[in-house]
């Protein structure tokens, strides 16, 4: 998920300069009036990826998008429409995604996009608060009977040579006390290969290109990730600095649809607890009693329309990550408060 | 002195003036892998590694491989190749992400491409007027096809178009405007005006001196943010267009370099039996220049059907970006050597077919020569 790096880094830094260097007309007119455009167009415009990223996004069998992060713009498209009929995915490269936004080609990016201080600061970008938190992790064979990284002690970990990951794992291991031997190579590609062909003990990554890379293997269900994280990055959506509302709407979508998750809400029984709400929270989540919608310009009923037609935020992690799909990733830190994860909804008064 | 009397070539039957028989190809392999013992036990030493890989490849691509689409559980225990994914997502790889209803109007739109293609290649074909007449009767074809929007077609708008089709389709119209505007470039460089000359020079120096890739992102990307709106296009034209000056600045250095192989006295010539400055150019020193360029023009060609991948990079999805989406996706994901094979076969087929063409066309004009 540490894209943009190399020559595509460069390219974009040098053209990011140049968009803020020079007053455009589609960024400019974008700017504070993202939703009323997106109205007027009758369209939200989200990314896609050039080829597929999974499980974020990918392609189904008749070339439709699917994934996480576009189960997420489908949501943001059902709150403004009450469909996601009007949802049009742009495909992106990951060098094109900040200079896209700022020209206007897209209203929002939510791709594997990760919120750092450089991007937040210099890009001209708003984030909205992080949807995903991406661990990076251990990934072991199941036959070393290891349960945590302590476990690896005198063994091998294949990692990508000079890169953020190389220094995050030493100073994990040595931190810790556990003496791994780092093997080191080029590319990313040969790093993968040389775990896969047991040239060393453990491979060091992003936990969900973790949970990829083992099923693109000859034998998927003999590797396990390991519980311990070596550092933590947030995934966020990200929006052309200037326009608050928009920003708001975003952070809502997100915060109710774990709020659904936290009261037992999902796709199937919503209907249920609209009909029959349990408490004043639900009601007014639901738009069974007026309020949620006039404040972000939108119907009542627009986390209803999520929730039915998208699902939780539960749903959505289950549905392209967890178990209702093929990468099987268990959840863990992605979990909300209640359950022993780091998310929690904002509060709906 | 004696003479030495020798029989006059003519008094000498005339089968024993046959020259000796030139040895059949089959005896020239046996003599050069059997002919002696070295030649033997070398052949031997490199024949086994080679039969053991031959029977691998064959096992692995028909043997032990598995076919249908729905099979794959299958897969999952086979040993050799997983032919499923292709049964499965080649509709993908074929046309990206276009609708998958309307993909009948895609394939139908690549046909043509590739019909025109082909018929441009013929030598029936080859007078200004019906290249041209071919060329845009078939790019209209093509984008009435893909864009939709009349007689009852849905409209398609570019960022859905991709797979083979769009590869197709971005190579061939980057050919054929580049090799036009090459040709003026070349005429602009070697003009006696000095502002024209030195105009051209200037652009095709540029032109070569920026990669492709920043071509292509300024192209896609600056364009929107420099240009005002009414000017910007459609992001796919920019990109083609962007494709075309790129093509066009290297073959219209190609083209010169076979102009400067075209003797002074062609020219001289030509202006003597009376033709005109442009009739001399056009009819005399441009079909020679041509001649002499030919393999680097095949070569040029080759080069710009391989690096229609790299649109990849401004979010179009052509067959490679298309390959890649096949594969990834749940439980495709461990098959991408399938993938990338059948990919492989393709590129190979299309440029294989053009330097065979380009062979065809050294042999026919060398037969034609002046």
């Amino acid at each position: 998920m540490r894209h943009g790096s190399g020559l595509f880094g460069l390219i974009t830094a040098g053209l990011l300069a140049l968009a803020a260097g020079s007053c455009s007309t589609a960024a400019s007119a974008a700017g504070g009036d993202t939703l009323k455009a997106i109205k007027a167009r009758g369209e939200l415009l989200c990314p896609g990826h050039n080829g597929s990223y999974p499980p974020f996004a990918e392609v189904d069998d008749k070339g439709n998008w699917k994934g996480q992060d576009i189960d997420f713009c489908r949501a943001l498209t059902v709150a403004i429409f009450g469909s996601d009929k009007n949802l049009k995915i742009v495909p992106l490269s990951w060098a094109q995604r900040f200079p896209s936004l700022q020209s206007g080609d897209v209203d929002v990016i939510i791709k594997g996009t990760g919120l750092t201080m450089s991007r937040n600061t210099e890009l001209g970008l708003s984030f909205s608060t992080p949807y995903f938190v991406s661990p990076t992790s251990i990934m072991v064979r199941k036959s070393l009977n290891i349960i945590d990284a302590k476990g690896l002690d005198g063994g091998t970990l294949c990692v990508p040579a000079g890169t953020s990951t190389e220094a995050l794992a030493a100073n994990f291991f040595k931190g810790h006390n556990i003496n791994v031997k780092l093997v080191t190579f080029e590319k990313s590609e040969e790093v993968s290969a040389a775990f896969f062909a047991g040239r060393c003990d453990s491979l060091v990554d992003a936990a969900p290109v973790l949970a990829v890379a083992a099923r693109s293997s000859s034998h998927p269900n003999d590797y396990t990730i390991l519980p311990d994280v070596i550092t933590l990055e947030p995934l966020a959506a990200a929006v052309r600095r200037g326009d608050d509302d928009w920003l708001n709407l975003i952070n809502w979508m997100f915060s109710s649809m774990r709020l659904a998750e936290d009261y037992g809400i999902t796709s199937k029984n919503v209907d249920e607890a609209k009909a029959k709400p349990t408490d004043a929270t639900i009601a007014k989540l639901l738009g069974a009693t007026p309020g949620i919608g006039a404040r972000v310009g939108l119907s009542d009923d627009w986390v209803y329309n999520v929730i039915k037609q998208v699902g939780n935020i539960g749903e959505v992690y289950d549905h392209n990550l967890g178990d209702g799909s093929p990468y099987k990733i268990p959840r863990g830190i992605n979990r909300e408060w209640k359950d022993g994860g780091v998310f929690f909804p904002w509060i709906l008064d | 002195m004696s003479a030495t009397f020798v029989a006059h070539p003519s008094t000498v039957p005339v089968q024993e003036r046959r020259p000796p028989e030139a040895p059949s190809a089959l005896s020239v392999i046996g003599t050069e892998l059997f002919g002696s013992w070295p030649r033997i036990i070398g052949t031997a030493i490199f024949a086994v590694p080679i039969a053991y890989l031959v029977w691998w490849v064959l096992d692995w691509t028909f043997l032990e491989s598995v076919w249908r689409a729905d099979d794959v559980e299958q897969c999952k225990v086979a040993v050799g190749a997983c032919w499923s994914v292709i049964a499965a997502r080649f509709r993908i790889i074929l046309f990206g992400l276009y609708p998958y209803d309307d993909q009948w109007r895609s394939a139908l739109a690549s046909l043509v491409i590739v019909v025109v293609a082909f018929l441009s290649c013929l030598p029936a074909c080859w007078t200004a007027r019906r290249v041209i007449v071919c060329w845009v009767a078939g790019f209209a074809a093509y984008l009435l096809l893909m864009y939709g929007g009349v007689f009852g077609l849905a409209k398609v708008t570019t960022d859905r178009w991709g797979g083979l089709s769009l590869t197709l389709f971005v190579f061939s119209a980057q050919t054929v405007i580049g090799m036009p505007l090459a040709i003026l470039l070349m005429i602009g460089r070697r003009s006696h005006i000095f502002v024209i000359a030195k105009l051209s020079a200037g652009l095709i120096d540029l032109l070569r001196a920026i990669p492709l890739l920043a071509i292509l992102f300024t192209a896609a990307v600056v364009a929107p943010l420099a240009l005002p709106e009414m000017l910007q296009g459609d992001k796919l034209t920019r990109v083609v267009i962007g494709y075309a000056l790129f093509f066009a600045a290297y073959q219209a250095e190609i083209i010169r370099g076979g102009m400067q192989g075209v003797s002074e006295g062609q020219a001289e010539a030509a202006r003597v039996l009376g033709l005109g400055k442009w009739q001399s150019l056009f009819y005399i020193s441009l079909p020679q220049a041509f001649h002499k360029a030919l393999p680097a023009t095949v070569s040029q060609f080759a080069i710009a059907f391989k690096e229609t991948s790299i649109i990849t990079i401004v979010g179009f999805f052509d067959i490679l970006a298309s390959g890649q989406a096949a594969y990834g996706a749940g439980e495709w994901y461990p098959y991408f050597k399938e993938v990338y094979i059948f990919i492989g076969m393709i590129y190979f087929i299309t440029v294989f077919s053009l330097s065979r063409y380009g062979a065809y066309l050294e042999r026919r004009t060398k037969n034609a020569r002046i």
